[in-house]
């Protein structure tokens, strides 16, 4: 894994927990208290965060796949 | 190849959903636009993260292309500059001479090597291995 890659990477796991902390952010924070409704802004911190976290896990278990398809190919022609 | 350019999809849409974290409490009407209105604590906190989440998905997204792009220079599929050599393939090639010199000396060993398996195999599966087997005397 080059350098570039590892950067790469690391910023999609960044982006990960960013999108986890915008989720959990208006609740540990105590801008939204739980039984009250959300109001838009919440709603699209919340919707914003969830989408970010779920295509950076998409993003990293794919390159995670490929690459573990990778070794296996390679362990396979030694 | 595949892998870094979901890589470099993932980071520009979390390029993306930074910029619209920052455009958000002015597009959904909950913070007046202007320079001159005050921003809320929340704006402010909003717009702050959707900064910082497009700052690194536009590093991830370079780099992620720049690793595209050096995979294309390997495989030959872009002209570059200069030789990149393949990160993940483990050790550096092994020159012409320096392989010579391993091959002469995997076959020096496999000489040596091949008599002695050639004995021992002879001294396993031979009369005296039976007669020993049959209570005869072995020496």
């Amino acid at each position: 894994m080059s350098g570039r890659t590892k950067l790469g990477v690391t910023c999609l796991v960044v982006l990960l927990l960013g999108g986890m902390w915008l989720v959990a952010a208006p609740f540990v924070v105590g801008y939204q208290p739980l039984d009250k409704p959300w109001s838009d802004a919440i709603r699209n911190d919340v919707i914003t965060g969830a989408t970010l976290a779920g295509i950076s896990f998409v993003a990293l278990a794919v390159y995670t796949g490929d690459l573990l398809r990778e070794l296996t190919r390679r362990g396979k022609e030694r | 190849m595949i892998r870094r350019f979901v890589g470099a999809v993932g980071a520009a849409l979390g390029l993306v959903a930074g910029l619209w974290l920052m455009l958000a409490p002015v597009a959904l009407g909950t913070q007046a636009a202007g320079l001159d209105s005050d921003w809320s604590d929340p704006t402010i906190t909003e717009f702050v993260s959707g900064a910082v989440l497009a700052v690194v998905g536009l590093i991830g997204l370079i780099a992620f292309a720049l690793a595209i792009r050096d995979e294309a220079v390997r495989r030959g599929l872009v002209a570059g500059t200069r030789e990149v050599p393949d990160p993940e393939a483990g050790a550096a090639p092994v020159e012409p001479a320096v392989r010579d010199v391993a091959a002469s000396e995997d076959e020096r060993v496999a000489d040596l090597l091949t008599p002695l398996v050639r004995a021992l195999a002879e001294d396993l599966n031979g009369p005296r291995n039976g007669a020993h087997q049959r209570g005869g005397e072995y020496r």
